[in-house]
């Protein structure tokens, strides 16, 4: 075939020109089934929860009349929506770092030999296959104002003296902390799998002869290791940004969004207000919120993902 | 060509056959359905008390055999009951009878109207509590939208050591008392943090305890004519008691309580006060806790003015869906579950009271006596519990719960512009600004009413919601 | 130089104790649910300002009473198979959907390809509060309210665009000579990703199915609401409806539950760990 004996090179000019009208009808058929199924079962019903988040339905009837961008208006101007908006960027964006941060020292951790290594994977591997909505119950005991084991061990080790005491869900500070431990603990193993990948697929040559070039650990890091990484740590990255930031499990579970609404994030508001308080029209519009911000986001990274396979 | 039109059709297959094992595969564990031309599906809480479903599954599949109709159960966790009655009348089908525990008027336009089914007991039993007869009914449209089978009421659970140390061995009987109580049970007990424990979280336990405050200090959210008046002076004034009791009895936890916490609480001697229904207690007595020998009851706290009433901790709330095919069978059952209240009583531990009292009196009993024999029984199992309190004696207030409880929404009906600002917990939110100073009183009360005035505009523009000219 | 070994055995004792760290972090829960499986209730409500007791040891001698209770009287074991069915079969079709989708996008299609694979993958971000509105109708229309069937459909939903997307990467990354040299060789392009392309995929094809089945175990939401029966609940569901009953929780059987679910998955992840690993590698040395 013509890409073949012209050599590597030429398949990464112009993939469309070089192929056939037959591959090209191939990967049409290829594709349609999975089109299908998201255009029938993600596109329409999408399309249909924007059409109610234009109306005043109640409890999901369809016998509703238009208010038009009311309940927009309406949401958007409310405090708690724009405190539930912060707190989901920050809740995303700071377990992020920590994860990838905590992920990276973790993956270089595993990749030396040592005893009882496969049982670490096991234990390591744990809260990434805990379903989620039994784990946060666990780490609701823990958190627990009356029962936290977290605080006993602290005042064992006399941190918290006479008549102190850490309210982990009733302070709006320490709610997100709480929030966004589990959040970090459920996400690490995941994210440290990926890197871990990530990291052996670095030939070892490549750190040689960075070696040689006397570059030192640090400018490995930033200018070998992170580079090479980059598609696989976008990967992490993407994913876990997007899971966290769609999240309404566990801040609904631990919090329910309080104390008064002070950690509420858009996923689990909505559900507050469109699911439990029945106004789903409300609900939808303050759900559809998280939508523009994700894409912009996921396209943002998509972009870097692809310059960095290219490079 | 062929290899691809056969992957396609492969893959196809593939998933066809997928789906068909998906649907065949765990029916194998499931009884197939029956041949019966009638059936009725029952959409139910799991009930606090195991117990209770226990007898309430078999009870209404009996009841179907005898009518030649089969009966299907399904039981739903309490929070998920509203959003599972979302995913009903979204998808149009689903169960016949579905079971509020709470206000089940925002579903009115979805339901039929039992005005039939209510004429009915009231024929054979008189009329239901008050409490009952206001949250199942909306004067506004004149439409029955439910029918409440039982409620439960709420009274005060007091630790008898702890009260008795402070010099009050019957526990507290207003609420300055808990403000006075407090700071000498710290002093007493230094290691509880908290001596009172009234919930000011999201949560049904929250909801409830906020209310009773803000109506024993006099104010309310709408008054009986569906005007809402939440911006008053009274209100204001239960947010000041709040804001007090919570600097001398409470600490940020309570801002963190789920329905479990205030029991948990409790049974772990970690807090000398709940308002709770009779659930944390039948646990203590369950798992033979310590707590046990000190555990004891008092009615609803009286306010400033002597005003005494607590909410109804659970309402029942049985609604009939439009889209359902069974709407006669599920009517019949309805009263048939009412004809046996006095088993329903026994077998949720004496947790559920009837809200036709009639419906426990002897039977025989002519219509004039009926409430009374009613009543007189209910007192009976109260004043000697069958389920071994010590002293037996220990629930008789119970029995004279009555006068005291309430609905939400009170002094009006249990509407659905109450309902949504009940399950968004705009009320506990308030409360729990203005108590722990994340707001001023005033502030707090500000944002809360900006919130009930979009609600209540909302549901008036539906036409479901009175009032509106003395709004405040 | 002396400083060699020394440096040597600090680095390895800063090695172990990260690791001890991590792992204590990962599993600090897990060890509570544990215990709090085994302890007796009245060893468990014991408030926590009460140094004296300690919550992480047995105060009162363990009891099998929770264990019985998740086992006899809650339908455990068939919401675990019913979980395991769907999970199953939804990574079966979400195989059946996304491979040869990310294949096409990866390879068959041009430019529009790459667009419209961004256009797939933002579909998972529709998140399911929204969807389950409209998803309820459509479920009853088809008449599989109450029917796992249901969740086989939705479920995909959900896996589908972001392993369509993570696959696609994947192709991306195994040279064409790869297929190329396949049909030089006389196969059908086809027969070329089934002999050669689809095994060297394997890492990838390992992460859709652990990740299809992750997020098919842990979601709550549309399962909620589909199944109203009790004996085709998931975990997720089934669970808490019988555990945790209007105020009362009851602890030891739910966290047992919570383990029981998560200990077999974790051995199953972590024997396919190596797998995915040295794939990773292999697909990287171009």
């Amino acid at each position: 075939m013509d890409a073949a004996e012209a050599g590597p090179t030429a398949t990464f000019l112009k993939p469309a020109d070089t192929l056939s009208p037959r591959d090209r009808r191939l990967g049409k058929w290829l594709l349609a089934p999975a089109l299908a199924y998201i255009f029938l079962l993600v596109a329409l019903p999408f399309l249909l929860a924007l059409f109610l988040s234009l109306t005043n339905s109640s409890a999901g009837s369809l016998d509703f009349s238009f208010v038009g961008l009311q309940n927009f208006r309406s949401v958007v101007t409310n405090p708690v929506f724009l405190r539930a908006l912060r707190n989901t960027f920050v809740f995303t964006f700071v377990s992020q770092f920590l994860v990838i941060m905590l992920g990276n020292i973790l993956a270089r951790a595993l990749l030396e030999q040592f005893r009882g290594k496969l049982l670490v994977r096991f234990l390591i591997l744990m809260p990434w296959a805990a379903p989620i909505s039994l784990a946060t119950l666990g780490w609701l005991w823990i958190f627990d104002s009356t029962f936290s084991v977290i605080n006993w061990l602290l005042k064992v080790a006399g941190w918290l003296g006479p008549g102190q005491w850490y309210y982990w869900l009733g302070d709006p500070a320490l709610g997100m902390v709480a929030i966004i431990t589990v959040h970090v603990w459920r996400l690490l193993p995941f994210s440290t799998v990926i890197l871990l990948a990530g990291l052996t697929s670095i030939p070892a040559e490549v750190h040689e002869a960075a070696d040689i070039d006397g570059a030192g650990p640090l400018a490995k890091t930033f200018q070998i290791t992170i580079p090479m990484m980059l598609p696989i740590l976008s990967v992490a990255v993407l994913f876990g940004t997007v899971f966290t930031f769609t999240d309404m499990n566990v801040v609904y579970l631990l919090t329910r969004g309080g104390p008064y609404n002070s950690t509420h994030v858009l996923a689990s508001l909505a559900y507050q207000e469109g699911v439990l308080g029945g106004d789903v029209g409300r609900g939808a519009s303050i759900a559809i919120f998280l939508l523009p911000l994700l894409v912009a986001m996921a396209i943002v990274m998509l972009r870097r993902s692809r310059r960095a396979e290219v490079a | 060509m062929e290899t691809r039109r056969q992957f396609i059709s492969k893959g196809g297959r593939l998933v066809a056959a997928g789906m068909a094992a998906a649907a065949a595969g765990p029916t194998v564990f499931t009884r197939g359905a029956g041949a019966a031309d009638k059936t009725l599906k029952i959409l139910q809480w799991s009930h606090f008390v195991p117990a209770y479903d226990k007898w309430f599954d078999p009870f209404a599949k009996e009841w179907g055999a005898k009518h030649g109709i089969e009966v299907t159960v399904d039981h739903v966790g309490f929070a998920d009951v509203v959003p599972r009655a979302t995913a009903e009348v979204a998808a149009q089908s689903g169960h016949d009878i579905h079971m509020f525990i709470g206000l089940g008027s925002a579903f009115e336009e979805h339901v039929i109207d039992l005005k039939d089914v209510v004429a009915n007991l009231e024929k054979k039993y008189g009329k239901p509590v008050e409490l009952a007869y206001r949250s199942t009914y909306n004067p506004f449209t004149k439409k029955q939208f439910a029918v409440s089978d039982m409620w439960v009421p709420d009274p005060g659970n007091y630790h008898k050591k702890i009260w008795t140390d402070i010099g009050q061995p019957n526990g507290p009987s207003t609420y300055e008392d808990l403000v006075k109580a407090a700071p000498e049970i710290k002093k007493k007990y230094p290691q509880m943090q908290i001596p009172i424990g009234i919930g000011l979280s999201q949560d049904i336990d929250s909801n409830m305890a906020v209310r009773n405050m803000l109506w024993c200090h006099g104010g309310s959210i709408q008054d009986k004519d569906g005007n809402l008046v939440l911006n008053s002076p009274e209100t204001l004034n239960a947010l000041e008691y709040a804001k007090r009791l919570y600097s001398v009895g409470m600490t940020q936890a309570v801002l963190s309580w789920n329905a479990a916490s205030n029991n948990q609480a409790f049974n772990a001697q970690e807090t000398s006060y709940i308002l709770n229904s009779i659930s944390a207690y039948r646990t203590a007595q369950d798992n033979n806790l310590p707590v046990l020998e000190n555990y004891f009851f008092v009615p609803a706290l009286k306010g400033p003015t002597g005003i005494m009433l607590a909410s109804e901790h659970v309402m029942s709330g049985y609604v009939v869906w439009k889209f359902s095919k069974s709407q006669e069978s599920a009517k019949e059952f309805l009263v048939a579950l009412i004809d046996a209240s006095r088993e329903s009583m026994l077998a949720s531990k004496l947790y559920n009271f009837p809200s036709f009292y009639g419906a426990a009196a002897d039977p025989g009993t002519p219509m004039s006596r009926k409430y009374e024999s009613g009543a007189a029984w209910i007192s009976k199992q109260c004043n000697s519990d069958p389920f071994g309190s010590k002293p037996a004696d220990k629930l008789a207030l119970l029995a004279k719960a009555l006068p005291w409880s309430t609905n939400l929404g009170y002094p009006g009906f249990a509407n659905p512009a109450e309902g949504e600002i009940f399950d968004t917990y705009v009320i506990t939110d308030m409360f729990a600004k203005a108590a722990t100073g994340a707001l001023p009183p005033k502030d707090a009360l500000a944002e809360a009413n900006t919130r009930a005035k979009e609600i209540f505009g909302k549901w008036r523009k539906k036409a479901m919601v009175p009032g509106g000219a003395k709004d405040r | 130089m002396r400083r060699g070994p020394l440096r040597k055995a600090l680095a390895t004792v800063g090695h172990r104790v990260t690791i001890l760290g991590f792992t204590a972090f990962a599993i600090f829960p897990f060890y509570w649910m544990l215990i709090t499986t085994f302890k007796q209730n009245s060893d468990l409500y014991v408030g926590a300002s009460n140094t004296a007791h300690n919550p992480f040891i047995f105060n009162q001698p363990p009891t099998l009473l929770h264990l019985k209770t998740l086992f006899q009287n809650t339908l455990y074991l068939t919401w675990l198979f019913n979980t395991l069915w769907v999970g199953a079969i939804v990574v079966l079709i979400t195989l059946v959907l996304a491979v040869p989708a990310a294949y096409s996008l990866a390879r068959l299609t041009g430019r529009w390809g790459e667009r419209l694979s961004i256009g797939i993958f933002l579909t998972y971000l529709v998140p399911s509060t929204l969807l389950f509105i409209p998803f309820s109708r459509l479920v009853a229309l088809l008449g599989l309210q109450n029917h796992l069937g249901a969740l086989v459909l939705i479920y995909p939903t959900f896996t589908v665009p972001f392993c369509t997307w993570l696959l696609m990467g994947f192709f991306k990354t195994l040279p064409k000579e790869v297929e190329e040299s396949a049909m030089v060789d006389g196969c059908s392009r086809l027969g070329a990703i089934g002999r050669v392309v689809l095994p060297l995929a394997m890492p990838g094809l390992l992460t859709v199915v652990i990740f299809a089945l992750t997020l098919t175990i842990q979601e709550f939401v549309y399962s909620l609401t589909f199944i109203s029966s009790v004996e085709r609940m998931t975990v997720s569901v089934g669970v808490p409806v019988a555990l945790v009953r209007g105020d009362v929780y009851y602890w030891g059987s739910l966290m047992a539950a919570c383990l029981i679910t998560s200990a077999p998955l974790a051995i199953i992840y972590n024997l396919f760990l190596d797998r995915f690993i040295a794939g990773f590698t292999v697909g990287a040395i171009r």
